[in-house]
């Protein structure tokens, strides 16, 4: 019954999220699918469940994000009755993922569910767990030299390019027309919020979306940065009318910053979705919209795949899941597709005021 | 010999080149370094000061914290993580009590972790280094543990205005939180036989405990005190941010201990100055604004800080040596 009202579930989001799967290949040029077409049949699920097999979660780092992601794929190992014999948080260090990984394999998994932080670096203890025989589900990031169906079974992602360019026409909302705008950007070689980024930019450029005037275009690494970084682009442009900035998170010293420089009229855009803004939007402030991807759905999704390994069943090399955008009319219908879980109190209280 | 004139005028240029005012030097000449290169940009302006202490201030409040530990001889690595779970239990209280409970209940984990260090410290006779990179450990993954690495927001304006947004015409709250915290803690390490005796403690402790001065009740006070203002910055932080999360104060501890070096604390022990302290914390943060007005991009903001911190320290360090 579970299964049946999941698996409906997911084939609704999937026909209302805006998908952009058309435009998205995979690292090896395979066309991006939508992640509904992931599934298995009665008698598959029954072979898996009589197998007792057993996965393992090797992470990247830790967050309410990967929390969601965890939760669907447990919620599909329960379904499918697989033991979930370890769990590790890299903290975004190749080298502890690799030592994370050669950890897990003591526990014989027959499934590894991972998003690689350095396709190149970890390699050699992938290659170990290749050689043991464990189902590699791959998210966001490619192994260089790996094939699907070889290797790993497949690759599972957001929709990075749809996701920057849904925060641009966000933006087009927000400041109809166009108008003046910052970008606070990040500054770091990392795959996932690069794509959003440049597809934001991109968008933006094309002048599809508005007469948009990039007057500050900043840079940042560190979270703690971004409050810093929005007074003073306020302060060198005050005739800025909105922000773009990278994720949530970040955001949050950006909402700081205009706060503290009395500025309630410039509205940001962001991904993401965090609590501690979701109230500022609530609330009427500086927060207009985010663009939410659906970590619990790659997580469910991975852990179908990994049993698509494990059956030998072809799969889909490169699956791509749905986003949704997030204003103050849909915070609660967004929350609970993003991470599955009731909105928080607080957040139900702001959305009453 | 030197004629007495000269010997005046040396004394007095000495006295100028005192390693306890460095940070003054370097800080007025970043001060006006800034304003002439930033002069069509509003660098100086109440505006932008008030930024640049609204961004520095929970620093500024570790730096002070720090400087107690320090002066005592012992170097306290937990602080930023006191900083996140402070935050967090004060945004988790606050949905459930009135502020003023919140508040305490917050300050009582910098209290609480701040005994914990030095009872460790003092009765295992092992390096606070050591015994605060475990206890850091420890208060990192309670705090994640805590909201299960969820925010925590907050809606209670009073907490919010008190705590870092609120204001006095230009005048931000933070700075008023800035000048208490640092005459407190002047009052307390110069004008209080505690001060002197954690500087005798820190300076010579064989001599101290001749003295007949508690070098481990003093000790432990010190780590109290770092561990309390900590907790405090926390709030700051929470307070400005409108909520809290486990990566609060995460980035600050190196920048809390340059500050204070550069003020012209002792690493060591036996010397430690709380304006030099709040001057080198504001140091910190106006390189930090003119870098980001000036539109460098973050990797020659890094470049340019760590320049910086070096020459700083050097001249500084030269400077002690003479």
């Amino acid at each position: 019954m579970t299964m049946r009202f999941l698996t409906i579930f997911l084939a609704f989001l999937a026909s209302i999220s805006a998908v952009s799967a058309a435009e998205l290949r995979g690292p090896l040029g395979n066309p991006a699918t939508p992640v509904s077409g992931i599934a298995l049949s009665d008698s598959e699920r029954q072979t898996i469940r009589q197998g007792g097999y057993k996965a393992a979660l090797v992470w990247h780092g830790s967050s309410t994000w990967v929390n969601a992601l965890t939760a669907g794929a447990k919620a599909a190992f329960d379904e499918l009755g697989i033991r979930l014999v370890g769990q590790t948080d890299a903290q975004f260090d190749p080298a502890k993922q690799a030592s994370d990984l050669e950890n897990v394999m003591a526990l014989e998994p027959d499934m590894i569910l991972t998003l690689v932080i350095d396709g190149a670096s970890v390699k050699s203890s992938f290659d170990k767990a290749v050689k043991a025989g464990a189902e590699l589900v791959l998210l966001s990031n490619p192994i260089s030299g790996y094939q699907p169906g070889r290797e790993y079974v497949g690759i599972v992602t957001d929709d990075m390019q749809g996701m920057g360019v849904a925060a641009a026409e966000l933006m087009a909302e927000a400041v109809p027309g166009g108008g003046n705008i910052g970008v606070i950007y990040h500054d770091a070689d990392y795959f996932i919020t690069n794509t959003r980024d440049r597809a934001f930019m991109n968008a933006i450029d094309s002048g599809e979306h508005g007469a948009f005037s990039v007057k500050a275009k900043r840079g940042f690494t560190k979270e703690s940065e971004t409050s810093s970084i929005a007074s003073a682009m306020v302060l060198q442009y005050p005739m800025l009318e909105a922000v773009y900035v990278s994720w949530d998170a970040a955001a949050e010293g950006v909402i700081a910053g205009l706060r503290a420089a009395g500025r309630p009229d410039i509205k940001v855009i962001t991904h993401d979705l965090g609590v501690n803004n979701l109230v500022d939007m609530a609330m009427g402030g500086n927060l207009y919209a985010s663009v939410a991807d659906r970590p619990y759905e790659i997580g469910y999704a991975m852990a179908l795949l990994g049993a698509y390994g494990i059956l030998d069943k072809p799969a889909p090399a490169f699956s791509v899941v749905g986003f949704d955008k997030v204003r103050r009319d849909s915070i609660a219908q967004v929350w609970q597709s993003t991470y599955h879980t009731p909105l928080p109190p607080l957040l139900q209280r702001a959305l009453q005021q | 010999m030197l004629p007495p004139e000269k010997l005046n005028k040396h004394a007095i240029a000495n006295a100028f080149l005192r390693r306890e005012y460095f940070v003054y030097y370097v800080f007025i000449l970043t001060l006006l370094f800034f304003t002439v290169t930033l002069h069509d940009v509003s660098f100086f302006s109440v505006t932008n000061f008030m930024n640049v202490i609204r961004q520095t201030t929970p620093v500024t409040i570790m730096a002070i914290g720090l400087t107690f530990a320090l002066a005592g001889g012992h170097i306290d690595l937990s602080i930023g993580a006191v900083v996140a779970l402070a935050a967090l239990v004060a945004a988790l209280l606050l949905q459930m009590v009135p502020v003023p409970v919140a508040v305490i209940g917050a300050l009582m984990v910098g209290v609480a972790v701040g005994l914990i260090n030095g009872l460790l410290i003092e009765w295992l006779k092992v390096s606070s280094l050591l015994i605060t990179l475990g206890t850091m450990g420890v208060i990192t993954g309670v705090a994640r543990q805590l909201t299960n690495l969820e925010s925590v927001p907050i809606i209670e304006p009073s907490f919010n205005f008190v705590f870092g947004s609120g204001s006095f015409g230009p005048v931000s709250v933070l700075l008023l939180w800035t000048l208490g915290i640092a005459a407190l803690g002047y009052l307390l390490l110069r004008k209080c036989r505690f001060g002197r005796h954690l500087l005798a403690v820190g300076g010579n402790e064989k001599g101290a405990r001749a003295m007949g001065i508690s070098t481990i009740k003093v000790r432990i006070m010190a780590l109290v005190l770092a561990s309390s203002a900590a907790a405090l910055a926390g709030l700051l932080y929470a307070g400005r941010l409108h909520g809290a999360r486990y990566t609060l104060g995460e980035a600050d501890l190196l920048t809390v201990i340059a500050a204070v070096a550069i003020g012209g604390t002792s690493l060591f022990g036996g010397r430690a100055s709380i304006l030099g302290a709040v001057i080198g914390s504001w140091l910190m943060g106006l390189i930090n604004n003119g870098l980001i007005l000036s539109g460098f991009s973050t990797n020659e903001q890094m470049i340019a800080r760590g320049v910086i911190l070096v020459v700083a320290v050097a001249i500084g360090v030269k400077e002690q040596q003479k």
